[in-house]
């Protein structure tokens, strides 16, 4: 486990140090188990996490290992059947507009505008300022001219735009992101993946990031949890230590590359 | 035997083929023209072929027509049109629909809301609900007037009743069918109770609660006819009765076309709310009905069957 030094009253499992982050997020044998008709199916078996402030994360597991019910958990939206989940040293006790979500589905409203839609989180601001931000991050994500526009009326990828611009106008500590690119195609997902990471570079927000593609988590994270299912469990948490822009042509990226296909026990030699 | 009726069949068969090699909007326009002047003209033919001569015991013959022709239609309506009955009496119906209709609306979309958002509200009010439902508002006739008397209240009272149901089974359909993703997100920018409500279950079921509202004023719009006969002595229900009454059958059919007619009005009205900014997401696109009917004509799917 990777102890962190805490700027802020220390949880009691993170010793000091003299490093400068703090742990954001700590997961403490997390199990989930879904009853059934006649059984319990088990979904997460004693998952223990910790990410630090600051740090992109990946979730990387094939479908159906448990990665929506882990975060959907750490986000607060279900309960864990076993274990804990705590946040800046505080048990995780509901959704919290502090830890904003980007799902794949968008999650975007279709009955508002883009604006409306971006400025869902700063409804209880002045009015002055709530055009300064929610004007901010439409440009940030390149939707300037579409304000008035629905979500009907735009693609996928500037739907995810604004499902991005809504969770950025908070100035939320943690981004919880489930697939956020799963539904677009194979280009768009590629700059979208590059733009998420050029907003983390100045924001510096946490990111949470569930994929289960391994060259998104690869050209993203900082660490990837590797997940194995059935029961979901955390197979290895691998380390990326190539600093970005991370050049996927390298023996290294090649290596690594392996190393998570190898813990995901799939073949990828064609 | 009129000939007019032929010219028109072949006028509106003219019309059918043209409107095939005309661009938009032609056939938009012409089509529904050119059925309904078939309809009329086939209605003409029914009556003419329909009517046969008795021949009567004093040995005389006797025309027996069973149905008014359009002309005898129009005719017929002639007074009520020009001493005004007509307007009165529409008025009237449509006064009762929209008192009864919007009292339903008021009270059936804040229970639809409550009871498809709330699982315990749900599973106590939505058995009799749809016990109720099934029992035609008609049944309800003998009470009303026996409660309200022959008085507006009465058609009122049963108005309600008829819209309530599709309303509140609507409603609660469209808040229970509410993506779990938008109430999530919802929750995560920290929206509760009355604000979540206004913002987030309100519009997204709203595009049902539209559908709900249209069914409902369509049935509504049934109701009073039969509400009318009965409960009340004016309307155009009561035009109906009055008329049969007088064995003036050609004011029966006017008023039953004057009730069609006013119907396309009242649902064209609420169609006009489904192309608001907040709930055309939840419709079906005209363009996209068109667009997709190219494509099925370009790969020759729709127009030749057999092929
Ligand atoms: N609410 C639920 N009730 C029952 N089973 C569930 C529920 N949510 C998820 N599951 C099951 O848990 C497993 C993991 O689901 P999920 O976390 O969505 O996987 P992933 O996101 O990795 O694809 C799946 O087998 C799924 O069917
Ligand atoms: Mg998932």
């Amino acid at each position: 486990m990777s102890s962190k030094a805490s700027v802020q009253p220390s949880p009691p499992h993170a010793a000091s140090s003299a490093a400068a982050t703090a742990t954001k997020i700590v997961v403490r044998a997390v199990n989930k188990t879904f009853a059934r008709k006649n059984d319990e199916l088990v979904v997460l078996q004693d998952v223990n996490l910790d990410v630090a402030e600051g740090e992109f994360v990946c979730l990387l597991g094939p479908s159906g290992c448990g990665k929506s019910t882990l975060l959907n958990i750490i986000g607060g939206f279900d309960a864990p059947t076993t274990g804990t989940v705590e946040i800046d040293g505080e048990p995780v006790r509901g959704p919290n507009p502090r830890r904003v979500f980007v799902f794949q589905e968008y999650g975007i409203f279709p009955w508002a505008s883009v604006w409306d839609n971006v400025a869902l989180g700063l409804r209880d601001r002045p009015k002055d300022e709530q055009h300064r931000i929610v004007d901010h991050y439409i440009e940030l994500v390149g939707l300037k001219g579409f304000e008035r526009a629905y979500p009907a009326e735009i693609s996928g990828g500037m739907k995810q735009r604004v499902a991005v611009a809504r969770a950025l106008a908070v100035s939320p500590d943690v981004i919880f992101m489930d697939e956020p690119l799963g539904a677009l195609d194979s280009l768009t997902r590629l700059s979208m993946r590059a733009e998420i990471l050029r907003i983390w570079q100045q924001e510096r927000m946490t990111i949470l990031f569930v994929t289960h593609d391994v060259d998104e988590a690869l050209q993203l994270a900082d660490r990837i949890v590797v997940m194995s299912p059935r029961p979901g469990r955390i197979a290895e948490i691998v380390p990326v230590e190539m600093s970005h822009p991370r050049d996927v042509g390298t023996a290294e990226y090649g290596d690594a590359k392996n190393r998570l296909y190898e813990l995901l026990g799939v073949s990828h030699q064609f | 035997m009129s000939l007019w009726p032929y010219v028109v069949l072949t006028l509106a068969a003219v019309v059918f083929v043209l409107a095939r090699h005309l661009g938009d909007p032609w056939p938009k326009v012409l089509l529904p023209v050119g059925t309904a002047a078939a309809f009329v003209a086939g209605w003409h033919l029914t009556c003419e072929w329909l009517a046969y001569d008795l021949k009567q015991l004093d040995g005389t013959m006797r025309h027996i027509e069973l149905f008014p022709t359009p002309y005898q239609t129009l005719v017929g309506m002639e007074r009520p049109i020009v001493d005004g009955t007509l307007l009165r009496y529409a008025v009237a119906s449509v006064y009762r629909v929209a008192v009864g209709f919007t009292i339903a609306a008021l009270l059936a979309i804040p229970i639809g809301l409550l009871a498809g958002w709330h699982l315990r509200a749900f599973q106590a009010i939505n058995p009799l609900i749809q016990a109720l439902r099934p029992i035609s508002p008609i049944a309800w006739i003998p009470l009303a007037v026996l409660w309200f008397g022959v008085k507006d209240s009465s058609a009122v009272f049963l108005i309600a009743l008829a819209s309530f149901f599709p309303i509140v089974t609507g409603t609660i359909a469209g808040v229970r069918s509410i993506p779990l993703v938008y109430v999530r997100s919802a929750q995560n920018f920290g929206l509760e109770g009355f604000e979540l409500f206004r913002r987030v279950v309100l519009p997204a079921a709203m595009p049902q609660i539209l559908i709900s509202l249209r069914i409902a004023l369509g049935i509504a719009w049934m109701v009073i006819v039969a509400a009318e006969m009965i409960a009340v002595d004016s309307g155009l229900g009561y035009l109906i009765m009055d008329a049969r009454n007088a064995s003036n059958y050609d004011r029966v059919v006017g008023a039953m076309i004057a009730i069609g007619l006013i119907g396309v009005g009242l649902d064209y009205g609420m169609r006009q709310l489904e192309t608001f900014d907040e709930v055309r997401w939840g419709f079906p696109k005209e363009s996209e009905a068109v667009r997709n009917w190219n494509i099925r004509v370009a790969i020759g799917g729709s127009v030749r069957l057999d092929k």
